[in-house]
């Protein structure tokens, strides 16, 4: 029965062509061209979507602060002689606030290896304000994009779909703690 | 590797990070407790978005008009979107989505009690998101808190959508508590069998629940069961009586100084007898599973083939 693992991907959206992209989460597939079209079913149910990425989990370098503060020298690695350099992804988690994303865009680096690309990231100081929780890495060679042409068809019909929006119905969720006394209640 | 610290120092620091409410992400330390706890609750929690798409599944042919039918699909999507947010929570612990699916499959896995029990009317799509949902987004609020940063931001997510199953269900039961007398008596029968099951999702009582303090102290959680529980059934009982339908439940009652609905005992009996598979529809929700795995394998085999001509193609 072992035949639903494929590899994972890591979803990157972006809701419109002025926002960065956001890591959403993972789906499983077996290339990237299905991994776009699941990305677009789990993630993409309603609006808003310009662009879809689609990354190999495997080829996503992951730190966290408390790792790049608790491993020793994490920066250090055997490079090549001829390691060639490429361009890389930076992705940064600036918040702990209550959030559906872990990592946003915000720029690219290039450099021969992703250890090297997240040094030169934090080293330069110009891709974080205050602080950052989590960093990701990713070479553009393992990033699929959707294509512009697709939006109308992959990402426009969840317009039309107002009924999947709670704000298409009447009413509040929960009354915060209600407000009703029991005697305005009609008892059957 | 000199200054490795102790297990004790690591767990002291562990737990200093989530008292600072800092969120504890996948890479960082943490003990196997905690990986543990987070496994069971996330897998638990995915089996049972996806199980949860039979019972009103089961309705979308039957829906009385286009509108209720496309809502109903809608809303079925999205427990599938969110049983795989949450497969994929777990799978950053360590775990594949594969081995928890295997698991359910085979019977092994638990999932919530309440989707053991059958749709009787239509008038049971519109309860269980109501009620049932109402019960479970209380449930998803709090866990969008959790210490784990991936869970939190599944549960974010799910929450935002869970909203419409929540809103359209009562706008349902709304309706037909104030139409018909037939409409109004669908609309109590709903209420009279999902009323004790949905308290039952809260899971059993704090003093049976040895779970829970670790849980709490570690913030997977951040409220008690009957804490949960209480808060819905003081938001929930008002919406119903002011509708003019009954809790069935005789010794339900306002509890002035505290300001809370008390409710009677629920049948901790049926809760348990649920839970180990002798429910009303264990059998047929794990047989419909089943089912639609096996007769799923020709598109994951077909999906397979085509990857790999492709990448014949691109090496040629």
């Amino acid at each position: 029965m072992r035949d639903t693992q494929w590899p994972r991907y890591e979803v990157f959206k972006q809701d419109r062509p002025d926002k960065p992209h956001e890591a959403i989460g993972t789906v499983h597939a077996p290339d990237p061209e299905v991994a776009l079209l699941n990305a677009r079913d789990v993630f993409v149910r309603r609006p808003e979507c310009y662009n879809m990425w689609v990354a190999p989990e495997s080829a996503v370098f992951k730190m966290t602060a408390y790792e790049l503060e608790t491993i020793p020298n994490w920066w250090e690695e055997d490079l090549p002689e001829d390691a060639a350099e490429q361009t890389y992804y930076i992705f940064n988690k600036q918040t702990q606030r209550r959030s559906m994303v872990a990592v946003t865009h915000v720029g690219e680096i290039k450099a021969r290896s992703e250890r090297e690309a997240l040094r030169k990231a934090i080293e330069s100081g110009q891709f974080v304000r205050k602080q950052a929780y989590m960093w990701w890495v990713v070479p553009e060679s393992a990033i699929t994009s959707s294509d512009e042409e697709d939006v109308l068809s992959m990402f426009e019909p969840a317009k039309d779909k107002t009924y999947r929006d709670q704000s298409y119905y009447t009413g509040r969720v929960f009354a915060r703690r209600s407000q009703r006394r029991p005697e305005d209640i009609p008892l059957s | 590797m000199s200054e490795e610290k102790s297990y004790e120092e690591k767990l002291a620091e562990f737990e200093a990070r989530i008292e600072r409410g800092e969120k504890i992400e996948p890479g960082d330390w943490m003990p196997d407790e905690y990986r543990r706890q987070l496994i069971r609750m996330i897998s638990q929690h995915a089996h049972s978005e996806v199980v949860g798409m039979l019972p009103e599944g089961a309705w979308i042919p039957h829906a009385p008009t286009l509108r209720r039918k496309m809502i109903l699909i809608a809303k079925v999507q999205d427990e599938g979107g969110h049983g795989q947010y949450l497969y994929h929570a777990a799978e950053s612990l360590g775990v594949d989505r594969e081995e928890l699916i295997e698991a359910l499959l085979e019977g092994r896995a638990k999932y919530s009690n309440v989707f053991n029990y059958p749709t009787l009317t239509w008038a049971d799509i519109g309860m269980i998101g109501w009620l049932v949902d109402g019960a479970a987004i209380k449930n998803q609020t709090m866990l969008a808190h959790s210490s784990y940063g991936p869970y939190s931001r599944a549960m974010v997510r799910i929450c935002a959508e869970e909203t419409f199953h929540y809103k359209q269900g009562k706008e349902m039961i709304t309706i037909y508590a104030k139409g018909t007398p037939e409409q109004r008596q669908m609309a109590q029968d709903a209420l009279n069998r999902w009323w004790w099951p949905a308290l039952m999702m809260f899971g059993p009582h704090d003093s049976d629940s040895p779970n829970t303090p670790v849980l709490m102290r570690w913030k997977v959680k951040t409220k008690s069961n009957d804490t949960l529980r209480q808060e819905f059934v003081n938001e929930i009982v008002p919406e119903f009586l002011a509708l003019g339908l009954e809790i069935p439940d005789p010794d339900l009652h306002y509890d002035e100084e505290s300001g809370n609905w008390i409710i009677g005992e629920i049948d901790w009996d049926e809760f348990w007898r649920v839970i180990r598979g002798n429910g009303p529809m264990n059998r047929d929700r794990l047989a419909a599973r089943r089912e639609a795995h096996e007769q799923g394998a020709w598109v994951r085999e077909a999906l397979e083939a085509y990857a790999q001509r492709q990448a014949q193609a691109e090496k040629n």
